[in-house]
């Protein structure tokens, strides 16, 4: 039992990056449809503090998942509404609902601060897996809701890439006058992607209330992993499996900082480590909007503008 | 088979947008197998007839019917599930996609997980039975646009299209292409299927159809079987009147060179194309027209000569003074003038006013004078006949004769000796057009040099008095105005030199 | 029977008013649910968050001095939404605002006569905010690099670094007598700004309304406010009329970044009286764009909405500390300002639709263009 620390500091990362993983994976979604949403941190928040009051009152982690990840969902129905329905502007909307959503849960969780949470996730050794050193312990001795990230990561590459639905989807993001042309529903398509998205966020929301901290610390829950998923998105160029991989860099960034904290070592300011993943994303975003790269991984051609079809 | 019902029909149909009747109680009967041309001046109402058959709008009033059965189709997903397909002017294809994707989008019948390579293989098929060969695997934003509209008629085909909708399909095609086009038109028809045609050229109408249904102001004012129809009267039914858009050619000698380019070279910037040793001269009192089928690098000269983009090598010079990259004010201070195709987004700022706009291409103070600015708008409404609710109104809602009236006002005002136009008549009606058209020649009278940079072959033929073809940035064929000969240009607008000149 | 939506052909006036009175009383009514649910009564924590921020002097004053920061975020974002830019970074912009004037009145103006050493603080102020702005700006002149993305998360980076600085190092900025709860050095006194009398009101009121004066006349009246409108509304006529759009683009996010500094600067010398890292991180920024929005990017309507953000938040943070307030957080105050913005988003069909209701078939929603709320601020 004695893993060596840089061993345990990457299961850490692994952990926590998987909010991570299902936020950004979501906002993929989303963002692919052609919706930008910024509110991911207020769903996150609206998501682990939902999960938090129905774990402890029904004694259930899956509840309390559930719960969490239908509140996502329930804020991001919000967004949909305003800039399918309404057209409104999608970043101002966007930032409604963090400023929203941030200050719905706060005040939903003030009663229950510092409060423990009483189910607790147990980690679930991959049978065979986990025996392989090193990575057995990084990868496969993980709580169960790790492997369902890989799961959502798998199912979302796969349904964008090669299902009718999906290319359907990305038409919407890429050009929805097209998409409507051919039939599809762009607000329909819009609204689930959106949706879909929330409930993402919601769910990493939850894990993160149910797996990595112990108690409900307001907007200290999340500590601003919604604005790193939205980063994610970004770095990972819109696609679900580089989302992972960047997910758990970012988390190893994280992880490092706890790491490095316990032990004592001060090689790195802590703040700086911090600000890693901001600077890398905004570096890769620049690296991006060189037009050669632009073509094949830039952003959805028609992300953030609404559509309306064009009469006359 | 005498007893057949129409492939499609509208019956009394009409539509209203804000401020607009767009058809009104329209009635149109296509036959199975042939084909039926929509023919109609820009704003007749030809592409919302077309959009309501194609599911894309509701009709206010009246019924369209497929094969005799009503049909109300609540999208184009319902029209082309009753086999009415549309190519749209502006084609619907996502740019990103391969030709292969595009075909497979939205296509109810498609498994949910999807299989591109049939997809591919059914493409290659339908092309070479129709004549429209396309690289399935190829991506969209690498195609030309020819190609495109390929795609566009192929992805219909797909999808079982047995009445296809061609809005003004010619539009982007050299004479040539246009051929081709007509070719597989009729091996559609030849299997009984059926095609609108919608299209404001006549030559090309007579030469494609079989029944011609003719739109003005949103009404049908004629119907005719096209092997007995009447030019003429064809034509008087589609402008209301007789057409006299004669040709204007510079009664007297030019004078000396005004607007100079001399071997100019250009990188393609974003999605125009580069230019190639591009040497021209425009001399007082002529204009020189350049034609070319779009995309053939007409914005880059454009803007170089109008001093907006910087050529990699080679010289502009203006009325002797070199104006080579120094921006667009230094060549308006030489004296030159710039009307851009795209009016409003280039040309005009569309949320500013009628006042703010007349200011744009001109010397501006620190202060803005609100009081000058708006009496000299009023003067301008009133010169050049732009129906506007005011000075303060805002250029978005000019139609296009206004905005191009409002746009020449500005630039004419402070007396340029050397005018770039580019597409001028372009969407405008007929009154519109020979407004702009005497506008542009009273210009050339009182000595100024014109660059007449067109897509429309007609337009550059009636106004030029040396014709310039560009392709692939490259001049590639001189010719003067009165030798013109529309199959010379044609080909060297396809790219194959015939050494005219 | 069905309802259906024409588009106005012209927004009015009066319309936008009653729209941002109504969603305020839309968000009222939401917030009272959730107060009902948790087992508050509404009624009675409205009137003390009202009573708290309005009905007093010092609460007036108070709400003021909230409002002022406000104000000056609120201007930021709303001086880029003019161009159809998205500065999602005062808040970043308004900590390094901070960094710099505090390092200013720290290092620079000891012994100085008052009214210099504030102009100094301001400066630094403005260009700690600018500086903070120069990446984006540049990255999105030049190469196009979504402004959004990048300012957003520069806001990260600037607040790791304000709390390195205090919390994390033994800089310049900490006071080396703080050991066990580090705090940020002193300002001296010259570099404070005068309050009116005994209140948290201080000179940057001033500094905001005057900003929001000069911006109104930069944009309505001058050549380069011509210029701003013309690359907003179509950068295709601003490069054919020889308006260079980089330096437009970064002209103006350098000002938007400049007033987020300013509010950063107003905060440390007028109310902190140092540089404190938890006292500065409470949202001006975000706001600022919620302001900028209900403001329609219009200057004087954002010093309007800021003062009445100002109010509610300086309600929030009241409610905790007073008896009647039944321990509602100051969260309260946030939840409403953002249920103020969706209700204003929700509110904008009314502007721009009329709602009919009529028999007949279903018809498409008409609209033209994909013009947004914030956008349509952009008409004069």
């Amino acid at each position: 039992m004695n893993d060596a620390v840089w061993v345990l500091t990457l299961a850490a990362a692994v952990s926590a990056g998987t909010p991570l993983v299902f936020a950004a994976v979501g906002e993929i979604l989303a963002e692919r449809s052609g919706v930008l949403n910024l509110g991911v941190e207020g769903m996150m928040l609206l998501g682990a503090v939902t999960a938090f009051l129905a774990a402890n009152a029904s004694g259930s982690v899956i509840v309390g998942l559930v719960a969490g990840t239908l509140a996502g969902g329930g804020l991001a129905l919000v967004h949909a509404f305003l800039s399918v329905t309404m057209r409104a502007n999608q970043i101002v909307s966007g930032l409604a609902l963090v400023i929203f959503g941030t200050g719905l849960a706060t005040f939903l969780g003030s009663p229950i601060e510092g409060d423990p949470l009483k189910p607790g996730v147990t980690n679930f050794r991959i049978p065979g897996l986990a025996d392989i050193p090193a990575i057995g312990k990084i990868l496969f001795d993980q709580d169960p809701l790790v492997y369902v990230s890989w799961v959502v990561v798998a199912l979302a590459a796969f349904y964008l890439t090669r299902t009718r639905t999906g290319l359907a989807l990305r038409a919407c993001g890429e050009s929805p006058e097209t998409a409507d042309a051919m039939g599809l529903s762009v607000a329909r398509l819009r609204y689930v992607h959106v949706v879909i998205g929330g409930l993402l966020a919601g769910a990493g929301g939850a894990y993160q209330i149910l797996a990595r901290v112990p108690s409900w610390s307001g907007a200290g829950t999340t500590a601003g992993i919604g604005w790193i998923a939205l980063a994610l998105v970004v770095f990972a160029a819109w696609r679900p499996w580089r989302a992972l991989l960047g997910a758990y860099l970012f988390g190893a960034a994280l992880a490092a900082n706890f790491a490095l904290q316990a032990a004592g070592v001060n090689v790195i300011p802590a703040e700086f480590l911090s600000m890693l993943p901001y600077l890398l994303t905004i570096l890769v975003l620049v690296v991006l909007s060189a037009s050669s790269a632009r073509r094949r991984l830039g952003a959805p051609a028609a992300l953030g503008v609404p559509y309306a079809r064009e009469e006359r | 088979m005498p007893d057949m019902p129409p492939a499609v029909e509208a019956r009394s149909v009409s539509k209203a947008f804000p401020g607009v009747i767009a058809n009104a109680g329209v009635d149109l009967s296509v036959a199975r197998g042939e084909v039926h041309a929509i023919l109609g001046e820009n704003g007749a109402g030809k592409s919302t007839l077309a959009s309501i058959l194609a599911g894309l709008y509701r009709p206010d009033e009246g019924e369209v019917r497929v094969n005799g059965e009503p049909a109300n189709f609540g999208s184009p997903r319902d029209a082309l599930a009753r086999g009415v397909g549309m190519v749209y002017q502006h084609f619907r294809l996502v740019e990103r996609f391969s030709v292969a994707e595009n075909v497979l989008l939205g296509d109810p019948r498609q498994p949910i997980l999807l299989s591109t390579r049939r997809a591919e293989k059914t493409v290659t098929e339908l092309g070479e039975r129709y004549g429209l060969p396309v690289d399935p695997r190829a991506r969209i934003g690498d195609l030309s646009v020819g190609e495109q509209q390929r795609v566009e008629i192929v992805k219909m085909l797909y999808r079982g299209a047995d009445v296809l909708i061609l809005d003004e399909p010619t539009a982007v095609l050299t004479p040539q292409e246009s051929e081709n086009l007509f070719e597989t038109v009729n091996a559609m028809t030849a299997e009984g299927k059926s095609v609108i045609f919608i299209s404001h050229k006549l030559s090309e109408v007579l030469a494609v159809s079989h029944h011609v249904t003719v739109m003005r102001d949103a009404h049908v004012v004629a119907r005719a079987e096209t092997a007995s129809s009447n030019r003429r009267s064809l034509a008087r039914a589609m402008v209301g009147r007789d057409v006299d858009l004669s040709v204007q050619r510079a009664g007297e000698a030019p004078g000396e060179p005004l607007l100079e380019l001399e071997a100019l070279n250009a990188a393609g910037e974003g999605d125009t194309v580069p230019l190639r040793d591009v040497s021209l001269t425009v001399r007082a009192g002529e204009v020189v027209g350049v034609a070319g089928v779009s995309g053939n690098g007409q914005r880059s000269l454009a803007e170089v000569a109008a001093g907006m983009r910087t050529p990699s090598s080679g010289r502009v010079v203006v009325r002797g003074v070199e104006t080579t990259g120094k921006g667009p004010r230094a060549a308006r201070r030489a004296g030159l003038a710039y009307v851009p195709e795209d009016r409003l987004g280039t040309g005009l700022a569309p949320s500013l006013s009628i006042s703010e706009n007349l200011l744009l291409t001109h010397p501006r103070p620190f202060f803005l004078k609100r009081k000058e600015m708006d009496s000299t708008a009023r003067e301008a409404i009133e010169q050049f006949e732009i129906r506007a609710p005011g000075p303060d109104a805002a250029t978005r809602g000019l139609s296009g004769g206004n905005a191009q009236k409002a746009l020449l006002a500005r630039e004419l005002s402070d007396g340029p000796e050397v005018i770039i136009v580019a597409s001028p008549t372009r969407g405008l009606d007929v009154g519109a057009t020979q407004a702009v058209r005497e506008i542009l020649d009273k210009r050339r009278r009182a000595g100024c040099a014109i660059l007449l940079i067109s897509e429309d072959l007609d337009e550059v033929r009636s106004l030029s008095d040396r014709i310039l073809v560009l392709y692939e940035g490259r001049i590639v064929h001189e010719t003067s105005g009165e030798d013109a000969n529309v199959e010379d240009l044609g080909l060297a607008m396809a790219g194959s030199e015939t050494g005219g000149n | 029977m069905r309802i259906h939506l024409e588009r106005r052909l012209e927004a009015r006036r009066g319309h936008r008013a009653l729209v941002t009175v109504l969603s305020v009383v839309a968000a009222l009514l939401l917030g009272a649910v959730f107060l009902v649910l948790t087992g508050r009564s509404p009624i009675a924590v409205y009137t003390e968050m009202f009573r708290a921020a309005f009905l007093s002097f010092f609460g007036i004053t108070d709400s003021l001095a909230v409002a002022i920061p406000l104000i000056l975020t609120g201007l930021a974002a709303a001086v880029a939404f003019r161009m159809q830019l998205y500065n999602i970074g005062a808040e970043g912009q308004l900590y390094v605002g901070a960094i710099f004037a505090s390092w200013a009145a720290l290092a620079l103006t000891p012994g100085m006569p008052n009214p210099v050493a504030i102009i100094i603080v301001f400066v630094f102020g403005a260009l700690g905010g600018g500086l903070w702005i120069l990446a984006p700006a540049i990255a999105r002149a030049w190469l196009g690099t979504s402004e959004i993305i990048t300012t957003l998360l520069l806001n990260f980076v600037a607040l790791y670094l304000m709390r390195y600085l205090i919390y994390g190092s033994a800089s310049f900025w900490r006071d080396p007598t703080s050991t066990n709860f580090p705090q940020g050095k002193p300002i001296p006194e010259e570099a404070f700004l005068p309050v009116i009398t005994s209140t948290r009101v201080h000179l940057g009121l001033a500094v905001a309304l005057l900003a929001a004066v000069l911006l109104w006349v930069l944009f309505s009246r001058t050549r380069f406010g011509y210029d701003v409108r013309v690359v907003g509304d179509s950068p295709g006529a601003a490069r054919y009329a020889g308006i260079s759009v980089p330096r437009t683009v970064i002209i103006i996010m350098l000002i938007s970044g400049a007033l987020a500094g300013l509010a950063g600067a107003g905060e440390v010398a007028g109310i902190a009286h140092t540089l404190d890292p938890n006292g500065l991180a409470v949202n001006f920024g975000y706001t600022g764009i919620i302001v900028a929005a209900l403001a329609r990017s219009n200057p004087f309507g954002v010093v309007a909405v800021a003062i009445l953000l100002g109010g509610l938040q300086n309600a929030g943070t009241a409610l905790q500390s007073i008896p009647g307030g039944g321990g509602v957080p100051v969260e309260v105050s946030y939840m409403l300002q953002g249920a103020i913005l969706l209700c204003a988003l929700a509110g904008e069909l009314f502007i721009r639709y009329r709602l009919r209701v009529r028999r007949g078939l279903p018809d498409e929603l008409v609209e033209d263009d994909n013009r947004s709320a914030v956008a349509e601020g952009t008409k004069p």
